[in-house]
């Protein structure tokens, strides 16, 4: 990282004439620094700084996070069931894991103990490899479902393991494979000419390299070998998620009902949508269908011929087009109980008498006009997209975060095998390591706020 | 004392001229010298010659706007030499992307980096009495970041230009055909290069201070670039990531801030405006150093109340992260959350105006020049109070009802922006360019060109402030034809204002080719700065600098033989190593 | 001599005056707050200023002279500097809420009216499917407006009754006021002979230039104020109070369908007019945002994704509903849906006003051809959609 500038050496000067300022000064002492101690605590304030800019970068995400997740929690607790638990606690072991190495690493190299510190971080280094090598296999197999970000969120329930399509996890491990190539013949290379240091170097690298296959094996396992039930159950746990939620945010509605009636107005759009998921429960669970809405209709087909793959309602039930609401409000109404609903149809018909389309609406507490309470057409298509767009850009993020720690690591790894540091100067190990601590950190985050909170 | 003499028991301490080696504009050859320099002081000039471009291109594009408005239904886009230039555009269109390219021109490219990046890494070293900042490796990257940043402006003005207004509000910036992505990737760039540059004057400051620069010994202009740096290295990421978002979202349609995609608009706005109003404060603190140090300097007289304007700073910097909100007072936002942005919009104003009480409680009793560099100052105060006071307008939420995206909301940031940073920024390089250069400028010149600057402005932007208070809405390529006459006088003063400015430009480069020498004190300031020859050598200071009072005037005398001032100490046989009146000077500002 | 001045005074102080005339409740209490803070800030100002040039004045002094004084600090007054102006603050805070908190509390059963923006115009709604550009109210009575975008964010400002509110997509926000003085109505022979005129050159109406509606009432302007485009400032329109409810309710009437007897295409026109199309389509052939209407009809169009289709009664009817199923080649898609905005009988309308700026000849030759299409659409009427809908999933099966 460019913070690491503080390490550089000081022979880049362009002015001779004033070396006499650097006569005591070591060659790790850069020449506008007075004490090696002066050069450390800069480096170290820098890099705490840098790292204050990456959490502030991040927050931006997990405020984005925490907005939407308010709007539309039931989106994100059906979308999560997509994540594999497994594999995000693997990753989260392993990144843990390299932290402690990381942390031993910057010890070593105050110790001068430059062939465990070399070691140690490299194992650091295959650990990376592996995350990314399992975050790999999770993203290529997303892809291939069509869990993509909102405008190109391609899922559907009812057809959910597409034919075809291109094999993306090819395409993520072709440069991998390439750097891997690139480094044996470079092992090779070096040691029929016998270059010491070059095969020091590239001796680690290799199973740095080789590691990343190690993750997208393990990946696989995990994934391919629990697939059947591992979706199977995933899918029906989603199903009584739903359900489940149906019915509670049923009940809520209830309470909201008899509280007053303003309350009940102001939170329709919420109720709304838990009517709509209602009744996607009622089908799932074999209900007389309604004939008017083809699309249950069609979800009730798939089910009967195939009860094999259980289809995911959520996803399902974003789509539908609006006058499906109408019917389903038309009909939860028609018991007596639901003034609420009723109150909400009268205002709808009301509104469509006035004009078709006419956007008048009755809603009376201006400041509740977010837009969670908006109509429900402006919210239409593919909801769950929002998850997506939220978990890739959190995940791509911080792996690309993760990457630029690899590139950063390869060159401490060069620099410890070059015997660089002691115990005057170990800065740049140390403001690594802080940073990887980071990355780890955001990850350690990540995990339950994406995968296990549901 | 009278002036030109030395009293008795005293020597003069001048540093002289610098040899050609150690001047550190001389001391190396060749453009590759200047571009592989990581000496603070070349990377300075740079960004100096950088941000002078960017605000040429961006000023033209302004004069470009003002004279569009000549005329109700537009005059300068009409023109058919338009047509021919741009066939394809309507001259709507081509007036809504030269005040987009104006504004993001001169936020991005001029104003943030203006005072921080260029007269900031010139002097904080200096003034510091350090030999470089920190990180000099990371100082000249961002300033290629900066150069980075400004080629990816260019490349979005010659694809397709760039239509969103600077602030890039969502679902016009998903939508439009413009270079979106381009611009905001070179924005995006341009953030990174102003957090290094933060990053790297928070660590110099920390940690290479020399012995005897206490915090409250440091020269107000280092206290604000402190205070400015926390703001670049805290909200300059969310500018990042927003920025990011926006990109994904127009590649891929993540649905966070396009309502197509069940996104929301106004998230985009909190967002952007958490980084973008402390930005402002990026902008103006840097402005309000440089003043405190031309004020002193040029009134002689020790700045009055130190301690209220070095945390006044921080306290603007902390701030003006609570208050983004009151550029979202017409959104929707709830009332109560409307409500307590106003009132925190307030509590800013009063560390502004204890500054500009403090300035005229210096000048009170002191010993006035009227260099360029004080006039600028003059007029600074004068343009700033009228931003701020106008801001207690805006602020105000009944009256915000009815001003805000108004003519009145564009007069007051101007009168901040422009009044304030710019007219900062001319005193500060007219200030410091004998030191930077070594040579002096026309005074005569440098006074005229303060002058129309000062006329030009407030012609320009006093009916502004009339029409936007009677509902001429901002961003309009034509009006309604009763704001006639307010839109021509404007015009008329953005024209003589442009003079006034090429005039400046003008008296500067007449120095490089005719100016006299400069001697390494010609305004009698006592921080480090002028302690050394002016231009400064490679090292800044040949032996480690005597860390005095920044503000004490009172061993500083005209010298006017020579036309300089000198600095007397007692002769060296009574005390040769350790100067008597450091110790005395030190305990009586550091109570 | 004296009366003279003073009317020349009076054009000036009318031109450079400070406010927009006061014509709603709101207006009154914003223009004393702004006094207020003005004063206040003269306050400040003019000892600022008189204290920043009296010093640089008395106190200039040659080159070398020391300063009379080296006082650096004074606790007392700089505290007294610091907090004393706080007060001032919090009373302008004070007021401030206050008139923003009654602008936002609107009041129990006041009159609707439904607005929405688009790209360059504005439709105020209402109710009973009428929708037209200008926003007309009652004097003394409460109006709310309850608005929302289809494309980007706009802003409705009227400078006059001092109100502005964001117009932000997926969302809904709303505004009220109370008008307190009604638009005065011109002379009616000035509205025949200017109606005369304009009847004759067959311009649109230009209401900067006239200073009053077609309907002849003068106005107050209503501008969007959030940066949304090309036109973004032409994108105004224009406020009418009325004096009388049942004055307000004969205007509605009076737009609420075509009148009896009136052809389709001379409605058309009015509904092009009304109802945002001229801001993107002209009728003389210069190209706009959209393509021009002159001699298009009958023609084959070159569509974007490289097929072409005959400009026919379908095709006017399809892009009017559904504007992105067939976008012309050149342009881009940005026309909003008109489903569910006009009726059948208005999207007729359109379809032969259009038709009537077509080739005759040519025009003649597609009636030939689309005969099948000009009977089912002058046969739709009244309610629902679903002959709308044809066309469109003919176009999905394709």
């Amino acid at each position: 990282m460019a913070t690491t500038d503080a390490g550089h050496t000081s022979d880049v000067h362009v002015h001779e004439g004033h070396d006499s300022h650097d006569h005591d000064h070591p060659s790790y002492l850069a020449h506008h620094f007075d004490t090696p101690e002066q050069q450390f605590d800069s480096g170290k304030l820098g890099m705490w700084l840098f790292l204050v800019t990456e959490i502030l970068f991040f927050s931006g995400m997990f405020c984005a996070y925490a907005i939407f997740r308010a709007w539309r929690p039931e989106v994100f607790e059906g979308c999560s069931q997509f994540l594999n638990t497994k594999l995000g606690a693997i990753n989260t072991g392993v990144l843990l894991f390299s932290s402690f190495t990381m942390a031993w690493a910057v010890r070593c190299a105050q110790l001068e103990e430059h062939k465990k510190l070399a070691s140690l971080l490299a194992t650091t280094l295959c650990c990376a490899m592996v995350f990314l090598g399992v975050k790999a296999i999770e993203y290529s197999h997303k892809w291939h479902l069509g869990l993509l970000p909102a405008g190109l969120f391609t899922y559907d329930p009812a057809n959910p393991h597409p034919e075809g399509g291109p094999n993306y996890l090819a395409y993520i491990c072709a440069p991998f494979a390439v750097a891997t190539i690139g480094v044996v013949i470079w092992l090779v290379v070096a040691f029929i000419r016998d270059a010491k240091f070059q095969v020091a170097v590239a001796k680690p690298l290799v199973f740095v390299c080789l590691s990343f296959f190690g993750g997208v094996g393990l990946g696989m396992i995990l994934e391919s070998g629990e697939t059947p039930e591992h979706h199977g159950s995933d899918h029906v746990a989603a199903v009584h998620g739903d359900a489940e939620h149906g019915e509670h945010s049923g009940a809520e509605h209830g309470d909201a009902e008899h509280g007053d009636a303003e309350h009940g107005d102001a939170e329709h759009g919420d109720a709304e949508h838990s009517d709509t998921e209602d009744s996607e429960a009622e089908h799932g669970e074999g209900q007389q269908g309604d004939a008017t809405d083809p699309e249950a209709a069609d979800v009730a087909e798939v089910e009967s011929t195939d009860p094999q793959p259980v289809v995911l309602q959520d996803p399902g039930s974003m789509m539908r087009d609006e006058s499906d609401d109408l019917v389903v409000l038309e009909r939860l109404a028609s018991d007596a109980t639901n003034t609420g609903l009723q109150d909400e149809l009268s205002a709808r018909r009301a509104q469509s008498q006035l004009s078709e389309g006419a956007i008048t609406y009755d809603r009376t507490d201006d400041s509740s006009a977010t837009i969670a309470s908006t109509d429900d057409n402006v919210l239409r298509p593919s909801r769950a997209g929002v998850f997506f767009s939220i978990y890739y850009c959190m995940t791509g993020v911080h792996a690309i975060h993760i990457l630029a720690g690899v590139g950063v690591l390869i060159w401490l790894l060069v620099r410890a095998i070059r015997q660089d540091f002691n115990r005057n100067y170990f800065g740049p190990v140390d403001y690594v390591g802080l940073y990887w601590h980071l990355v780890d950190l955001i990850w350690i985050y990540l995990f339950p706020l994406m995968y296990l909170i549901r | 004392m009278s002036a030109g003499s030395v009293p008795s028991g005293y020597e003069v301490s001048d540093p002289g001229f610098p040899t050609k080696e150690e001047n550190y504009l001389t001391n190396s050859k060749g453009i590759l010298s200047w571009m592989f320099t990581l000496d603070h002081k070349r990377i300075g000039m740079m960004y100096l010659v950088g941000v002078s471009v960017a605000f040429l291109v961006a000023g033209l594009l302004a004069l470009g706007i003002r004279l569009h408005l000549l005329a109700p239904d537009g005059w300068l886009f009409n023109q058919s030499i338009f047509q021919w230039l741009a066939p394809e555009k309507a001259p709507n269109d081509i007036y809504n992307q030269v005040f987009t390219l104006h504004g993001a021109i001169m936020v991005f490219l001029f104003i943030i980096p203006s005072v921080p990046a260029a007269l900031g890494n010139f002097l904080v070293p200096v003034m510091l009495g350090a030999k470089d900042v920190a990180f000099p490796r990371l100082n000249l990257s961002s300033f290629y970041l900066w150069v980075a940043g400004a080629v990816f402006f260019v490349m979005a003005l010659l694809a397709s230009g760039l239509d969103t207004g600077w602030t890039f509000y969502t679902p016009y910036s998903t939508t439009t055909d413009s270079s979106v992505i381009l611009a905001t990737t070179g924005a995006f760039i341009l953030g990174f290069s102003s957090i290094f540059t933060g990053l790297n004057f928070i660590v110099t400051i920390n940690t290479m201070r020399p012995p005897g620069m206490t915090w409250f010994r440091m020269p107000l202009f280092l206290w604000a670039t402190y205070a400015t740096s926390i703001i670049q290295v805290l909200a300059t990421p969310v500018l990042g990531i927003t920025l990011l978002l926006l990109i994904a979202e127009r590649t891929m349609h993540i649905g966070i801030f396009d309502p197509e995609y069940n996104g929301d608009p106004v998230t985009f706005q909190h967002f952007f405006w958490f980084y973008s109003h402390p930005a402002v404060y990026i902008m103006i603190l840097p402005a309000f150093g440089i003043i405190s140090e031309l004020i002193s300097v040029h009134s002689h007289k020790r700045i009055f109340g130190y301690r209220f304007i070095a945390y006044s700073s921080i306290a603007i910097a902390l701030l003006g992260f609570l208050v983004w909100g009151h550029h979202m007072f017409t959104a929707g936002m709830s009332q109560m959350t409307t409500i307590i942005f106003s009132a925190l919009t307030f509590t800013v104003s009063v560390p502004s105006a204890i500054k500009v009480f403090n300035w005229l409680a210096t000048m009170w009793k002191g010993s006035i020049s009227l260099t360029t560099p004080m006039m600028y100052a003059i007029s600074f105060i004068f343009l700033f109070t009228i931003g701020g006071l106008t801001g207690l307008h805006l602020g105000t939420l009944a009256t915000d009802q009815h001003l805000h995206d108004t003519y009145f909301v564009v007069a007051h940031f101007h009168y901040v922006m422009v009044g304030g940073t710019l007219v900062a920024f001319l005193g500060g390089v007219f200030h410091w360019w004998p030191k930077m250069v070594g040579v002096m400028y026309s005074e005569l010149g440098g006074r005229i060109s303060a002058v129309l600057v000062f006329l030009g402005f407030n012609l320009t932007f006093l009916p502004q402030f009339v029409l936007g208070s009677r509902g001429m809405p901002r961003r309009y390529a034509t009006y309604d034809p009763e704001f006639q006459s307010l839109h021509a006088m404007s015009t008329y003063g953005a024209l003589l204002l442009g003079v006034g400015l090429f005039f400046a430009l003008g008296v500067l480069i007449h120095s490089l080719l005719r100016g006299k020498r400069a001697p390494a004190n010609p305004w009698g300031g006592a921080t480090l700065e002028w302690n050394c020859t002016s231009p400064p050598p490679f090292y800044n200071f040949d032996r480690a600098p005597v860390v005095g009072d920044p503000y004490e005037f009172g061993d500083i005398v005209w010298d006017s033989v020579q036309e300089r001032y000198v600095k007397i100490e007692p002769k060296r046989e009574v005390v040769p190593e350790t100067p008597a009146e450091q110790p005395a000077h030190a305990g009586g500002k550091d109570e | 001599m004296a009366p003279a001045t003073m009317s020349l005074l009076g054009d000036y102080t009318n031109d450079f005056a400070f406010f927009p005339e006061s014509a709603s409740t709101f207006s009154a209490d914003i223009d004393w707050v702004f006094y207020f803070i003005s004063i206040v800030c003269l306050l400040f100002f003019i000892p600022i200023i008189v204290a920043l040039f009296g010093f640089a004045w008395k106190y200039k002094k040659d080159k070398g002279l020391p300063a009379e004084s080296q006082k650096d600090h004074n606790t007392t007054i700089e505290l007294v500097w610091s907090i004393g102006p706080s007060f001032l603050l919090v009373v302008m805070f004070f007021f401030g809420a206050r008139g923003y908190l009654s602008q936002r509390s609107i009041p129990e059963g006041a009159y609707e009216i439904g607005v929405k923006s688009m790209k360059w115009s504005w439709a105020m709604d209402y109710g009973n499917g009428v929708i037209h550009p200008e926003l007309h109210v009652v004097v003394g009575e409460p109006t709310k407006l309850t608005m929302t975008s289809d494309d980007v964010i706009h802003s409705l400002y009227i400078p006059a009754f001092r109100v502005k509110k964001d117009v932000v997509p997926g969302r809904y926000n709303y505004m009220w006021f109370k008008a307190t003085r009604p638009s005065e109505k011109v002379a009616k022979e000035e509205l025949d002979r200017v109606t005369q005129r304009y009847k004759e050159t067959g311009d649109a109406w230009d209401y900067d230039r006239e200073q009053f509606t077609p309907d002849g009432y003068r106005f107050y302007d209503l501008y969007c104020t959030e940066y949304c485009g090309t036109s973004h400032s032409e994108m105004q329109t224009v406020v009418v109070v009325h004096e009388t409810r049942e004055e307000l309710e004969a205007w509605i009437k009076k737009y609420s369908a075509r009148p009896e007897g009136e052809e389709p295409a001379v409605y058309g026109q009015k509904l092009y007019e009304r109802r945002g199309c001229k801001s993107c389509h002209s009728l003389d052939g210069s190209r706009m945002v959209g393509p021009s209407y002159q001699g298009s009809f009958g023609t084959m169009r070159q569509l974007a994704d490289g097929e072409s289709v005959r400009f026919d009664e379908n095709y006017v009817r399809e892009s009017i509903l559904y504007p992105k199923a067939k976008v012309a080649a050149g342009y881009q898609p940005v026309m909003p849906s008109y489903k569910g905005q006009l009726s059948d009988d208005d999207v007729y309308s359109l379809v032969e006003f259009i038709k009537s700026l077509g080739d005759p000849s040519v025009v003649a030759a597609a009636e030939g051809d689309s005969e099948e299409g000009a009977d089912e659409t002058s046969a739709a009427d009244g309610e629902g959609s679903a002959p709308a809908e044809e066309p469109a999933t003919q176009d999905d099966a394709a």
